[in-house]
């Protein structure tokens, strides 16, 4: 008999079972790694990155030059330059628009499917019976689709942000500190805005495809018809738009001024909803629907 | 282990179970039963799956409507359909329904190895589940379904589809939970050969009542007995005073050889009494075993 002959040894109970460990944990990690498998996950991050690096050597330029400037003395030229390639506020809200479309269709990519696909392979069947929670399977997926945001927008928002403290020169840099909680709650905004909505579409709907399709349009699309109703003077369309509402809130956060002349390149400032409260209530309801959605998808499918 | 007491369920004009009462011990039980039976309703049921309009249900001494995570705890479940994980491996699915049920990650994969040992899924085990035959789509439910190492696992028409070997195989692995300590096993099929090679007891269902639930060796055709009759010489006589007494004879390819089925309720000595009138000699007299397969259309119904 050789040594590497491997013999079953029959059915093994489980010695010591342990502490019980979450099912959140898994069920987020699976959706995430069953997308990173996919190309187009890769690329919509890749375009994301993109965004990030794009920001973040705009903001080196500008705090190098300041930091420059002020070196040598140039005050009145700081200040032109600061025209030239504005301030670290008006990266950040600028980082956090821009970086919110890109990061639309690559949540859409990674969890369009995130239960919609379970509901098409018949796995709600191999979910539930096992003791999971209706709650923890929710969780689990709020979870693994908030991945994308939270390291595309909170996460990358946060690196921004501490590289902008690391290079500013010391006058600036006290004015960052209190920077940091605005620009986080700005991304953890849009986080929950786009999280909710991802999985509240998946919910209810049966094929990844179709979810990832009508999340880009309705959120896009939909943003820039309200845009249009808003600029046509019906100001209350503009509070359909999860985009402009967030924009007003990043605004109204950040306040990052008028646009400098690299801003501008990057589209300026657009104009936002005279109300932020009116804002703040429209995400809200937003949130709130996304997640209605899903408690009334996921308990559609399971009785217990 | 399984305590059904009026269990009552209706979807929509179809009642599904009609007043299942039964109690149910064994290492192996068999759930059989024409399709439409009831029998998976009734698996959904003892899972906590599918609420009872009515009926308490028991099982491993749970209620398994007040306490239906618990009750999973201890279950397994190898659903009929194809219920899968798409984008998964075989060892990435076990290992995942490890995780689903508290198991840590490093445990869920150790585990999930020696459940694919045991149900034969040797290297095919790295590969996409999409890629899969039936009969190894079958061996990582049953696979998943032991892994969190269940008291009892519900297997619902595991050998469905099946090739003979792999039928054989997935057989004789029942047997080995059976007779190897692991947990104990309700097999749902409407193939009474497997039941008949692998179960200790059974619960036979018709329209969602049942119709026997007990041990297999109690399962007998009750009323009217066969006996299969063989004589030293041919004596024609004895046919017709054997039908005289209200037995009907059937006669062999030989004349010496005979089956007699006695009318209900009519002891042996009435088969004796016409031999010892026609003077037989008898070589050989023995009460024919009814199979299953006569046992269960008799149970259900429609026997001959």
């Amino acid at each position: 008999m050789t040594e590497d002959r491997v013999h079953a040894i029959g059915y093994q109970r489980i010695a010591a079972p342990g502490r019980r460990a979450s099912a959140i944990w898994p069920i987020a990690r699976t959706l995430v790694t069953l997308a990173l498998k996919r190309r187009a996950t890769k690329l919509a991050l890749i375009l994301c990155l993109g965004v990030v690096v794009g920001h973040g050597i705009w903001l080196t330029v500008q705090l190098l030059s300041v930091r420059f400037a002020a070196e040598l003395g140039m005050r009145a030229g700081a200040f032109r330059l600061q025209d030239a390639v504005g301030n670290v506020q008006e990266v950040l809200a600028s980082y956090l628009q821009i970086q919110f479309y890109f990061t639309t269709p690559a949540i859409a990519v990674v969890a369009g499917g995130a239960i919609a696909d379970d509901r098409r392979a018949g796995a709600f069947e191999l979910y539930f019976s096992r003791p999971l929670t209706r709650l923890s399977y929710g969780l689990g997926k709020i979870v693994g689709t908030a991945a994308v945001p939270l390291t595309t927008l909170f996460l990358a928002t946060l690196i921004l942000w501490l590289a902008a403290v690391g290079i500013a020169p010391p006058h600036i840099r006290a004015d960052l500190w209190s920077l940091a909680l605005p620009a986080l709650v700005g991304a953890g905004l849009a986080t929950a805005v786009l999280t909710a909505g991802m999985v509240g579409m998946s919910a209810l709907a049966r094929r990844s495809t179709g979810v990832a399709v009508a999340f880009v349009a309705l959120l896009l699309l939909g943003s820039a018809v309200a845009e249009g109703l808003a600029e046509s003077h019906q100001l209350w369309g503009g509070y359909l738009s999860p985009e402009r509402d967030l924009r007003t809130l990043f605004d109204a956060l950040l306040e990052p001024g008028a646009s400098s002349f690299a801003g501008s390149i990057l589209g300026g400032r657009a104009r936002v909803n005279p109300s932020v409260a009116g804002s703040a209530l429209a995400l809200g309801l937003y949130i709130a629907a996304g997640l209605g959605a899903l408690w009334v998808g996921i308990r559609r499918e399971v009785t217990s | 282990m399984i305590d059904l007491a009026g269990v009552r369920k209706r979807f929509g004009a179809t009642l599904a179970l009609d007043g299942v009462t039964c109690r149910l011990d064994g290492r192996a039980i068999g759930l059989l039963g024409p399709n439409g039976a009831g029998k998976t309703t009734l698996m959904k049921v003892l899972l906590g799956l599918i609420r009872p309009d009515e009926g308490q249900v028991r099982v491993l001494g749970l209620d398994a409507t007040r306490e239906p995570r618990a009750v999973r705890m201890r279950l397994g479940y190898a659903a009929e359909g194809p219920g899968r994980m798409p984008g998964l491996s075989g060892l990435e699915s076990v290992a995942y329904a490890a995780e689903l049920c508290g198991l840590r990650r490093r445990q869920a994969l150790l585990r999930a190895h020696d459940m694919l040992d045991l149900v034969g899924l040797d290297e095919s085990r790295y590969r996409d589940v999409e890629t899969y035959s039936t009969g190894m789509h079958q061996r990582v439910k049953v696979a998943m379904a032991l892994v969190h190492d269940p008291d009892l696992v519900l297997l619902d028409e595991p050998t469905s589809g099946l090739d003979p070997q792999s039928r054989d195989a997935l057989l004789d692995l029942v047997v080995h939970l059976r007779d190897g300590g692991g947990p104990a096993v309700l097999l749902s099929t409407h193939l009474l050969k497997d039941v008949e090679r692998t179960c200790d007891a059974c619960l036979i269902m018709q329209a969602g009542q049942v119709r026997f639930a007990g041990r297999l060796a109690d399962l007998q055709l009750p009323q009217a007995a066969t006996y299969d009759l063989r004589l030293a010489r041919p004596c024609p006589p004895l046919a017709a005073a054997l039908e005289a007494s209200g037995a009907a004879v059937t006669l062999g390819r030989r004349p010496e050889v005979m089956e007699v089925r006695l009318p209900e309720g009519a002891p042996v000595e009435a088969i004796w009494r016409a031999i010892a009138a026609t003077d037989a000699a008898v070589f050989h007299l023995e009460p024919r075993a009814a199979s299953l397969e006569e046992a269960f259309l008799h149970a259900i119904g429609e026997a001959p």
